[in-house]
Parts: C-alpha cells; sequence; structure tokens
C-alpha cells in the first residue's frame, strides 16, 4: 500500500501574463491532515483545481493515491472548492443524491448515508427544502456532507470553517477529526492560522506560486526556535519596540507578541519590562503558525523584490 | 452511456421539465396550434348571422334590382344579407337612426348618378367584416355594370358568359396522392417553421442560461472536480434537449392529431395534409438544429458572467439562423432552385430550410439525407469548439474574452 496520498513534483502552470505556480513539490502522507497555506493569489486554488484535474498543468507531474490524477482517481477524492456551489432550485435530498451520483454512488446508498450526516450537521429539518431556502452556514454544511458522501480517501476542502457560527465550527472540526480517525487524509487550506495550528500536522507554505515551506507544524515551529515572548501587562508599552533585540511586536489586543532575534536572551527584555510596567503575564513560546506566516512571507516578499 | 453522464442528464431534464414555464407552454402550444387550424376553418363555415341592411336610392326600380341581387348572396350555402323592403320615402336620417337603433346593421346609400359614377357609400355599425362587403361591392357592382351594358345596347347574360374568368383550383401531387391546395400549405409551412425556429432559438438559450448559472453559483467547479467538461457539456446537451425534444414531440404529436381529426368526425373543412414525413423531419431537424445551436449557446455560457453579457456575443451564432428565415419567401417561391437547394445543405441554416422544403414539396431523397449529413458533420465541429470553449471558459470569472482570445481558448485548449 502507498503510504502517499498526493505526490506533486515540479508543478508549473501559467495564465496569459501570469505564472500561477512555479516549480512546486509537495508530498501528502496518507492519513494526515495537510494544511496549504499561502496569501491570497499565492496559487493555492490553482494547485488544487490541478490536483481535481480541473487544469492541466503546464510541467510537472501529478500522483493521487499512486496513481496519476486521471478520473478514475477522481471519485477517491472530496473536493470542496473555496467558492461554494451547489443549484440553488434543487432539493437538498436530490442535491446530495446527485452530487453522489457524479461520484459513482449509487442513488438508495447516497439516501443511506446522507441521514447520519443530515442529523449530525443539523440539516436533517431541511431534507425537502429547496438549496436557495437555506441560509449561508447551512449551504455550506449541506456542500461539506455533497463532498463526502462518497467516502473519499482523500478530502480536500478549501476554507472549511469559515462563515460558520462558533457551535457549527465545533461540530464541523469533530467531523473532520473523526473523518481522519478513520483513515481519510484530509487537505485544508485556509487563512484562519488558528484552525489550522488546530487540526493540521503538516503544512506547506506557497507565496507566489512558490513553496516557501514546508514540513510537520512541531518541526516548522521548532526550526523558528523559542524565541518568542507574549507579554500581559498594565501600563504603556510602546517602547518595547525599540528595545535592543527586538525583531517585531504584534499588538493582539489582550497581549503582546515580541520577536526576538535568532539566538538572542529574553531576560534582558524581562527585566526592563519589569522595571516599566505592571506585568500580568510573561512566557516564552513558540511563534504561533499566524507569525511565521506573516514573517516567511514578508521575508520572501523582500527577497523576490 | 456511462452512469454520471446519465445523471446529469437525469438532473438537467427534471429541472425543465418540472418548471410551470414548461407545462403551459407544452399545453398551450398545441391549444394554439388547433386554435391557429380550426378557428378560421369554422369561422368560414359560420360566419353568423347574415347582415341585417336596408338600400337607400332615389330609384325605386334601381333600388329593387339591387335589394333582389343581395338576397341571392349566399357565401358557403348561406344567405349573407337580410334585406330590409326599403321605402322610396325613406330617408337617410332615418336609416342612420335605425342602424344606431340597432334595428339594422347597416344601410347602403346609391346616390342618383350610381349607374354613371360607380361610387357608392355603405353606413354600417360594424365595417371590418371584410369578405361579406366585398361581396356586397361585387354584387352592386355587377347589377351597375349589367345596366351600363344594357344601355349600350349589349346583353348583359351574354356578356357574362362570353367574360366568364378562369377559376383555377391548385392541386398538390405528392407521392401520397392529389389534394386540392387552397393556400393553406404556405401558411402550414409558416407555422410549423415559426414552431421550429422559436423552439431552436428558446432551447438553445435555455442551454446558455443554464451554463451561466452554473457559473454564477459557482457548481460548476464542483461538477468539473468530479467529472471531465466534455461529459458535463454532453449531460447538458442531452439533458435540456431531451426536455425540449419532450415538447417538440407532445406539439408534434397534436398537430397530427388536429390534422386526423380535420380530416375525419370534425368535419370537411379545408386543412392542409400533415405527412408523417414532415412530422419525422420536423423532430429530426429540431434534434440536429438543437445540438447545433445548444453547443454554440453552452460555449458562449461559458465564456461571459452574465445574461447581458451573452447578447453580443449571441448575435453572430443567431446570424445563419435569420439569414435561413429571411430566404424563407425565395425558398417558397422556388423550392428547387439553386438558392434553395444550396441554403438547404449549409449547417446551421438547412436545419429550418430544408425542413420548409419538405413540407411545401418532397425534396429527393438523396438531398435530405446529405442535408442531415452535413448538418451531422456540422454539429460534430461546433461541439468540438464549444467543448474547448466551454473547458476554459466555466472557470474563468472577471473580464468577458474578446473574439481572438476565444480563439486562443480554442487552439490551445
Amino acid at each position: 500500500m502507498n503510504d502517499k496520498a498526493l505526490v506533486l513534483k515540479g508543478i508549473r502552470k501559467a495564465f496569459a501574463g501570469h505564472v500561477a505556480v512555479e516549480d512546486l513539490s509537495l508530498v501528502v502522507p496518507r492519513h494526515s491532515v495537510f494544511g496549504l497555506l499561502g496569501p491570497n493569489g499565492a496559487g493555492k486554488t490553482t494547485t488544487l483545481r490541478m490536483v481535481m484535474n480541473i487544469l492541466g498543468p503546464d510541467a510537472g507531474t501529478i500522483e493521487i493515491l499512486g496513481q496519476p490524477a486521471d478520473h478514475a482517481a477522481r471519485d477517491r477524492i472530496g473536493y470542496m472548492p473555496e467558492e461554494r456551489g451547489l443549484y440553488p432550485r434543487m432539493v437538498l435530498e436530490e442535491q446530495l443524491v446527485f452530487m453522489a451520483a457524479i461520484k459513482g454512488v449509487k442513488a438508495k446508498e447516497a439516501l443511506a448515508r446522507m441521514g447520519p450526516w443530515l442529523e449530525r450537521l443539523s440539516l436533517a429539518d431541511w431534507r425537502k427544502r429547496k438549496t436557495n431556502e437555506l441560509s449561508k452556514g447551512m449551504q455550506q454544511k449541506a456542500q461539506f456532507i455533497a463532498t463526502v458522501l462518497h467516502q473519499p480517501e482523500v478530502l480536500i476542502v478549501d476554507e472549511p470553517l469559515s462563515g460558520l457560527d462558533p457551535v457549527a465550527t465545533d461540530v464541523m472540526r469533530e467531523a473532520l477529526l473523526d473523518l481522519r480517525r478513520n483513515g481519510t487524509t484530509i487537505v485544508l487550506s485556509s487563512h484562519q492560522m488558528d484552525t489550522v495550528e488546530r487540526l493540521c500536522d503538516r503544512v506547506a507554505l506557497i507565496n507566489r506560486g512558490e513553496k516557501i515551506l514546508d514540513g510537520a507544524v512541531s518541526e516548522v515551529k521548532a526550526r523558528h526556535g523559542k524565541n518568542t515572548v507574549v507579554l500581559a501587562f498594565d501600563g504603556d508599552g510602546s517602547f518595547i519596540e525599540s528595545l535592543p533585540g527586538v525583531v517585531r511586536v504584534t499588538d493582539f489586543g489582550q497581549y503582546l507578541e515580541v520577536r526576538l532575534e535568532a539566538g538572542s536572551d529574553p531576560q534582558p527584555l524581562l527585566r526592563e519590562a519589569a522595571a516599566r510596567l505592571r506585568l500580568r503575564r510573561f512566557e516564552i513560546v513558540e511563534p504561533s503558525l499566524h507569525d511565521i506566516f506573516v514573517e516567511t512571507v514578508t521575508r520572501h516578499g523582500k527577497e523576490a523584490a | 452511456m456511462s452512469a454520471k453522464l446519465w445523471a446529469i442528464v437525469r438532473r438537467e431534464y427534471l429541472e425543465r421539465v418540472r418548471t410551470k414555464g414548461f407545462v403551459i407552454g407544452t399545453i398551450l402550444g398545441p391549444l394554439l396550434m388547433a386554435a391557429m387550424m380550426i378557428v378560421p376553418a369554422l369561422a368560414a363555415r359560420s360566419r353568423g348571422k347574415p347582415l341585417k341592411i336596408a338600400v337607400l336610392s332615389a330609384r325605386q326600380e334601381l333600388r329593387e334590382a339591387v335589394e333582389a341581387a343581395l338576397r341571392e348572396v349566399k357565401i358557403d350555402g348561406r344567405d349573407r344579407f337580410d334585406v330590409q323592403p326599403g321605402q322610396a320615402e325613406a330617408s337617410e336620417a332615418a336609416l342612420k337612426q335605425a342602424v344606431l337603433d340597432k334595428r339594422l346593421d347597416g344601410y347602403l346609400a346609391l346616390p342618383e348618378d350610381v349607374v354613371a359614377s360607380g361610387s357608392a357609400s355603405y353606413y354600417g355599425r360594424s365595417v371590418t367584416n371584410r369578405i361579406v362587403l366585398r361581396a356586397m361591392e361585387r354584387t352592386v357592382s355587377a347589377v351597375l355594370v349589367g345596366r351600363r351594358l344594357a344601355s349600350a345596347g349589349l346583353d348583359p347574360g351574354r356578356v357574362k358568359e362570353l367574360t366568364h374568368e378562369l377559376d383555377m383550383k391548385t392541386i398538390r401531387l405528392s407521392e401520397q396522392g392529389e389534394r386540392e391546395d387552397q393556400g393553406a400549405a404556405a401558411i402550414l409551412a409558416l407555422i410549423m417553421l415559426m414552431i421550429l425556429y422559436t423552439s431552436l432559438l428558446l432551447w438553445g438559450q435555455a442551454v446558455m442560461t443554464s451554463v451561466i448559472e452554473e457559473k454564477t453559483s459557482r457548481v460548476v467547479e464542483v461538477m468539473a472536480a468530479g467529472v471531465p467538461s466534455t461529459t458535463l457539456l454532453m449531460g447538458k446537451l442531452l439533458g435540456v434537449g431531451a426536455a425540449g425534444l419532450t415538447q417538440v414531440l407532445v406539439w408534434a404529436l397534436s398537430l397530427l392529431g388536429v390534422s386526423l381529426a380535420a380530416a375525419g368526425p370534425i368535419g370537411s373543412f379545408s386543412m392542409p395534409e400533415v405527412t408523417p414525413l414532415m412530422l419525422v423531419s420536423f423532430v429530426v431537424f429540431f434534434l440536429l438544429g438543437f445540438l447545433f445551436y445548444a453547443a454554440l449557446y453552452a460555449a458562449i455560457g461559458a465564456a461571459v458572467n452574465t445574461v447581458q453579457e451573452a447578447q453580443s456575443l449571441a448575435f453572430p451564432v443567431m446570424l445563419p439562423i435569420i439569414l435561413a428565415m429571411i430566404s424563407f419567401p425565395a425558398v417558397l417561391e422556388s423550392p428547387e432552385g439553386t438558392l434553395a437547394v444550396t441554403v438547404s445543405m449549409i449547417p446551421g441554416m438547412s436545419q429550418l430550410t430544408m425542413f420548409l422544403r419538405i413540407v411545401v414539396l418532397t425534396p429527393p431523397m438523396w438531398q435530405i439525407l446529405l442535408s442531415i449529413a452535413l448538418l451531422g458533420l456540422g454539429i460534430l465541429a461546433v461541439v468540438w469548439i464549444a467543448a474547448r470553449v466551454y473547458r476554459v471558459g466555466i472557470l474563468m470569472y472577471g473580464k468577458k474574452p474578446t473574439f481572438p482570445e476565444l480563439v486562443r481558448w480554442v487552439r490551445h485548449a
């Protein structure tokens, strides 16, 4: 059995005028939750579309579950694009049966499978309603069911949690983790770094069509070192920015995240802060994915320019 | 057919067929058709009550002659005029009042010098019943001409005998036998042509709208991730086409029904024949014409973002079908002429023109088959192009592509 769900080798895709993806190679191991990150316009959607064989790459190869990305493999993948799409005038139940049929599932089977899902995502009462009567959040949940009804081995979801209320977010996250426990490989693309941090065990960061970071989440964090300090205090902390060794200060409102130069000692900062502020919290932490994301993308942008 | 293609065809078909518009259109079509064919025929048979009129003339002898002649007028074996005996002293004012009081439908005023001048006036509440009034004009005219002939020393009866006009019947000869035709074939041809023309455009545009809707609702990306875009396009063409075919079949069969009923129980009014060949070619040319235009419309739908944007691109696509409609009188004039034969071979126009030729005469079988074969090739070419534009276009949002860009899509897809 192949232990790699997705293998992308040297993928390139150019549209009239600009290169969307340049020499991109990725490996997504089976049974992992893989986060594909990147700023807007980085080439994430283009990459996912090539994986789904909606677009053909100009160069490079894509393997899904050990097979070239042809149509046979498509039935084993579930894809929820960033722009949700359902037929607006179709009754939810028929819609789900249809979407499953497109993936080769018989109507009877689809009807049997959708019941528990509709219950779980509290859509059971809406089964006979038309899609355009559903709220945005409900449509998103319906879309998710449509994506998983054929029990895909690889699930590719673009921004799975955006637009959901906190309750629905929890339900959806639980559902994703359940799928993973049952052996589904999940590739998710998101801007919500806390989502990624909580769900993913591997991430890749792409910017301007190139991969600039790749690896297990713990590994990526370790690579960036324990040189981040979280500070909560009363008083005016604006002087911190100008202290020696401080690279960047991110104000989260309730607390500050202070990034120090690699290898620098946080003790002088502690002494200075303790002297001038009423500290409530001082903690040396791993950098957040958010921080790594911003830093890496900014640095890459400068290098490219 | 693969299960996935079948699922798409089924969805497209049901989505169309379940709308109110479809149900109403399908039922209304035959009703309108029946009305168009039966009502004039029935109306000709029973044109209501005879017209109640009086004749006003100072010359009693002329008045009585005109009255007598009008009493003789029959249309479809029924009296057309209920002529009230006139009074010499009757005044125009009294007659006008009688008309307004509805004691009379109208009156004919013959001036003193009517025989020489040949001008008279009819006053009536309704003056739109052209056929009856034409009959009145002809009858009075005959009386006046008789007067003039007599005063010139000629025998009116003899003159009428000698100047008897030709009464030419037109009989259409076909393999099915002879049949007297009173211009109805041309009307039938026009009606069927209009139905074919509008159904082609409407169902073609239905495909375009549904492609645009799939783009707008973004469902197309989900679909494209599930099946190849060619399957998607084929499913759409076949599904919408099947819905259109359902409607057209209902129409064709009810046309056949009306035609049979006209020949049978309802009675012997004049109805042009509807041959099985006509009906079969109606269905065949609808299907082929639909595939041809729907593929083009699907490509347009994929290239644009809104229905409004589609208008400018849709016009060139409609050009051949419009040209075919414009050439209609020429084809009717000379169905075996060079123009007619040529146009009936060009894919995009042939589905209308060849059908028209089949309705007005029976073209040689080889011409029909050649036309269908060429149209088939045309469809293959158009679908090939459309599939390429479609594949690229369905995921393109934003600026509407220019024509050179579309050409590039086709070349590189």
